[in-house]
C-alpha cells in the first residue's frame, strides 16, 4: 500500500520556476507517450522530428500555414479562457463558432451593405452570431441553475445538425457537388497584408492583448479574479458576480464567433460543413495549459496550430488519421493535469523501520 | 395501429443504450465521481464489442468484452481523479477526447469500421436478450445502493466523505471501485448500441448519447429509477423518427436528428424550473465533484 512507504505533504509554496519545470517535464512526457504512439504508427522519431519541428517551423511555407492556422486558434483559446475564468464551463465554442461562421456567410450570402463594409459587417455579425448562440446556457445557468456543461454541448450538436441543413439545402453552391455555400466574393475574403500572411494573426494578435487589458488591467479583471476564487465571497464583498459572469461569458461565445468567421472569410472562403472540428478540445487544452492566461493562450495557440498542420502532413504522408491529433491533445492534457498534483504536493519516501 | 406497435416495439432497443449508460453513472456519481467520461467509455464499448465480435462471433462474449475494456480504460479515470486529485471535469472531458481518438485510431487500424455481423436474435415481443436483461440489472444495481450495507457506504463515500473515513469506511478505494463498475456498466451500453442496435462500427457512433446519459442522470436526480423512466422517453422519441419516415412524414432531415438533443436540453430546463420553483430539489450527492483529502489543510 503506498501509504505505508511514501508520505504526502502539501508544498507551502511553490516557486513558479518549479512550478514551470513540473509543467514542462508532465508536458514532456506526454510528448513523448504520443511519439511512441506514432512509432507505433509506422511514424519514425527522427520522421517526426522532420515534419514537426524542421518542416514546420524552419520552412517558410509551414510557418505561413501555422499563423494562418493560429488566428482562429488564439481566439478559440481566449473564448475558454475568458468563460474558464468566471467558471464557466464553456463546451459549446464549436457551436459559437459555427453560428460565427453561418452569421459571416448570411451577410456575404444576402449581399448586405456596400463593398466597402462588407467585411466589418461580417466580423460584427459573427460576433453578434456567437455571442446570442451562448446567451441561452448562460441565462439558463443565472436563472434556473442548469448545468452548462450539458446545456452548450446539446446547443454544438444543434448548431452543426443546422450548418449540415443550410449547406446541404438552401445555401448549397449549385455549381459544385460538394455541401459547401458559394465561394465569398474577393473584397468578402481577409486580405493578406504580406505575401502569404493574412491580416487573421494581426487580428488574433490584436484580440489577445485587448483580453489581456480586460483580464490584468480592468476592474472586470479583478472582479473575475474574485469570482474565480470564490464566487460566494465576491458577492459577499460586493463584486457584481451575476453581470460579470454573464458579461464574460458573452464575450467568450463572441470570440468564439469571431473565431468562425476567420476560418470562413480566411481559410476556407466559404462556408463548410466540417470546419469547426477540433477546435472545442482545442480551446479548452490552450486555456487550460495557458492556466486562462490570454498571453500565454496565444503562445500555446500557436503549438496548437503547428499541432494541426503536422497532423495534416501526417495525415497526407503517413496515412495517419487526423484523430491522432486529438489522441495527442488529450495525452498532454492528462499529462499537465497529472503535474497539478507534484506542483501541490511532494511525495516523500519513508524508510522502513 | 400497425404504426404505433412498430413504434412501441422498436422503443425498447432505442431505449437500452441510454438506461444502461444513466445506471453506470448512478453508480459512479452516487460515489460522488462526477462522470462525464461517457461518451468516451461508451465509444470504447462499442468498438470492443465490434472488435471481439468480428473475432470470436459470440455475442454474450462480446458484450462482456464491452464492459471489461471499459473498465480497463476506466482506470486512467480513477487514477487521474482519485489518486492525483485532478480537476474532475477536466478528467471527464480529456478521458472524452482520450476515448474519441483512441477508438478512431484503433478502429481504422485494425479495418473494423463498416463491417456487419448478424448478432443477437430476438426473444418474445420482438425483443432482444439484452432487453429482458436490463430489467433484473437494474432490481440488483437499485438494490444494492439502497438496499444493502455495500450501498450504504458507497452513498456515505458520495454523501459526506468525511464522515465515512471516520467510520472507517476506505474513501479512495469504494470510489475507485464505484468508477470501475459504473464505467463497465456504461460500456455495455456503449457495446449494446454495436453489438446488438447497429450490428455495425462506425466512428463516433455513440453520437452524444453519453453526453445525454448525463444530462439524463441530473434530471432523473440520481434515482434508478427515474433515470429508467427518462431512458424510455429518450428511447420512445428516437424510435419515433424512422417510424415517421416508414410512414411517409417528410420532415427536413437535420432538424428531426435535433431531436434528442433538444429534447435534453427541454428536460433539463424541465428539472430547473421545477428545482428554483421549490416542488422539487435535492438528490446530488453532497460531495459530487470533490476529491477527497484526508487530514490535510487545504
Amino acid at each position: 500500500m503506498p501509504e505505508r512507504r511514501f508520505a504526502l505533504e502539501i508544498r507551502q509554496r511553490t516557486s513558479w520556476q518549479q512550478q514551470g519545470a513540473i509543467l514542462a517535464a508532465a508536458v514532456l512526457t506526454g510528448v513523448l507517450i504520443s511519439t511512441a504512439i506514432l512509432a507505433l504508427a509506422g511514424v519514425s522519431p527522427a520522421d517526426l522530428l522532420k515534419e514537426f519541428v524542421v518542416q514546420t517551423f524552419f520552412d517558410k511555407q509551414n510557418l505561413q500555414a501555422v499563423l494562418f492556422q493560429a488566428a482562429p486558434m488564439i481566439m478559440i483559446g481566449l473564448a475558454a479562457s475568458l468563460a474558464f475564468r468566471v467558471r464557466f464551463w464553456n463546451l459549446g465554442l464549436e457551436g459559437q463558432m459555427i453560428w460565427g461562421a453561418i452569421g459571416a456567410t448570411a451577410i456575404s450570402i444576402f449581399q448586405v451593405g456596400p463593398e466597402t463594409t462588407r467585411l466589418p459587417l461580417m466580423f460584427m455579425a459573427a460576433a453578434a452570431a456567437g455571442l446570442a448562440w451562448v446567451a441561452l446556457p448562460a441565462a439558463l445557468k443565472l436563472r434556473l441553475g442548469v448545468n452548462e456543461i450539458i446545456s452548450t454541448l446539446m446547443l454544438n450538436y444543434l448548431a452543426s445538425n443546422f450548418l449540415l441543413h443550410l449547406v446541404y439545402g438552401a445555401w448549397k453552391d449549385t455549381r459544385t457537388a460538394f455541401p459547401h455555400s458559394p465561394q465569398f466574393r474577393a473584397f468578402e475574403r481577409l486580405p493578406e497584408f504580406a505575401p502569404g500572411f493574412s491580416v487573421a494573426i494581426l487580428l488574433g494578435t490584436a484580440i489577445a492583448l485587448a483580453v489581456w487589458w480586460l483580464t490584468d488591467v480592468s476592474r472586470g479583471g479583478l472582479y473575475m479574479r474574485f469570482i474565480h476564487a470564490n464566487p460566494r465571497v465576491a458577492e459577499a464583498v460586493g463584486v457584481p458576480v451575476r453581470r460579470m459572469l454573464l458579461a464574460a461569458v458573452l464575450v467568450s461565445g463572441a470570440l468564439a464567433g469571431i473565431a468562425g468567421f476567420v476560418v470562413a472569410a480566411g481559410q476556407e472562403g466559404r462556408l463548410t460543413q466540417g470546419f469547426f472540428q477540433g477546435y472545442g478540445f482545442s480551446g479548452i487544452l490552450i486555456a487550460f495549459l495557458a492556466r486562462n492566461n490570454p498571453l500565454a493562450a496565444a503562445a500555446v495557440a500557436v503549438l496548437v496550430a503547428a499541432l494541426f498542420v503536422t497532423g495534416r502532413s501526417l495525415q497526407v504522408f503517413y496515412q495517419v488519421p487526423f484523430s491522432m491529433v486529438q489522441l495527442i491533445q488529450a495525452i498532454i492534457v492528462i499529462c499537465a493535469a497529472g503535474s497539478e498534483f507534484f506542483i501541490r504536493h511532494r511525495v516523500r519516501r519513508i524508510a522502513p523501520a | 395501429m400497425n404504426l404505433v406497435l412498430h413504434w412501441l416495439a422498436s422503443t425498447p432497443d432505442f431505449a437500452v443504450p441510454y438506461a444502461l449508460a444513466a445506471l453506470g453513472l448512478i453508480v459512479c456519481e452516487r460515489a460522488g465521481v462526477l462522470a462525464l467520461g461517457a461518451e468516451g467509455l461508451m465509444l470504447v464499448g462499442a468498438l470492443a464489442g465490434v472488435g471481439a465480435q468480428l473475432t470470436f462471433g459470440n455475442s454474450a462474449l462480446s458484450l462482456l468484452a464491452a464492459a471489461l475494456a471499459a473498465g480497463v480504460v476506466s482506470i486512467l479515470f480513477a487514477t487521474m481523479v482519485i489518486v492525483l486529485r485532478i480537476n474532475q471535469v477536466i478528467s471527464g472531458l480529456a478521458l472524452v477526447f482520450f476515448c474519441q481518438g483512441l477508438t478512431s485510431l484503433l478502429g481504422t487500424a485494425f479495418g473494423w469500421e463498416n463491417h456487419t455481423f448478424a448478432g443477437l436474435g430476438t426473444l418474445a415481443l420482438r425483443q432482444n436478450a439484452m432487453v429482458y436483461l436490463t430489467v433484473p440489472v437494474f432490481f440488483a444495481v437499485a438494490f444494492v445502493l439502497s438496499n444493502s450495507a455495500l450501498g450504504l457506504r458507497l452513498r456515505a463515500v458520495g454523501e459526506n466523505p468525511q464522515a465515512a473515513d471516520a467510520a472507517g469506511i476506505s474513501v479512495p478505494r469504494y470510489r475507485f471501485a464505484a468508477v470501475l463498475v459504473g464505467s463497465a456498466i456504461v460500456g455495455l451500453a456503449g457495446g449494446y448500441l454495436s453489438v446488438v442496435s447497429t450490428k455495425l462500427w462506425v466512428d463516433g457512433m455513440t453520437a452524444g448519447r453519453g453526453w445525454i446519459a448525463v444530462g439524463l442522470v441530473i434530471f432523473a436526480r440520481w434515482s434508478p429509477w427515474r433515470a429508467l423512466a427518462g431512458a424510455l422517453l429518450f428511447g420512445c422519441i428516437e424510435a419515433l423518427i424512422p417510424q415517421l419516415a416508414a410512414a411517409g412524414v417528410r420532415l427536413p432531415q437535420y432538424f428531426v436528428f435535433m431531436t434528442p438533443y433538444a429534447v435534453t436540453l427541454a428536460v433539463m430546463i424541465w428539472a430547473g424550473l421545477a428545482s428554483t420553483t421549490g416542488r422539487r430539489s435535492g438528490g446530488e450527492p453532497g460531495a459530487l465533484g470533490e476529491p477527497f483529502v484526508r487530514e490535510e489543510r487545504r
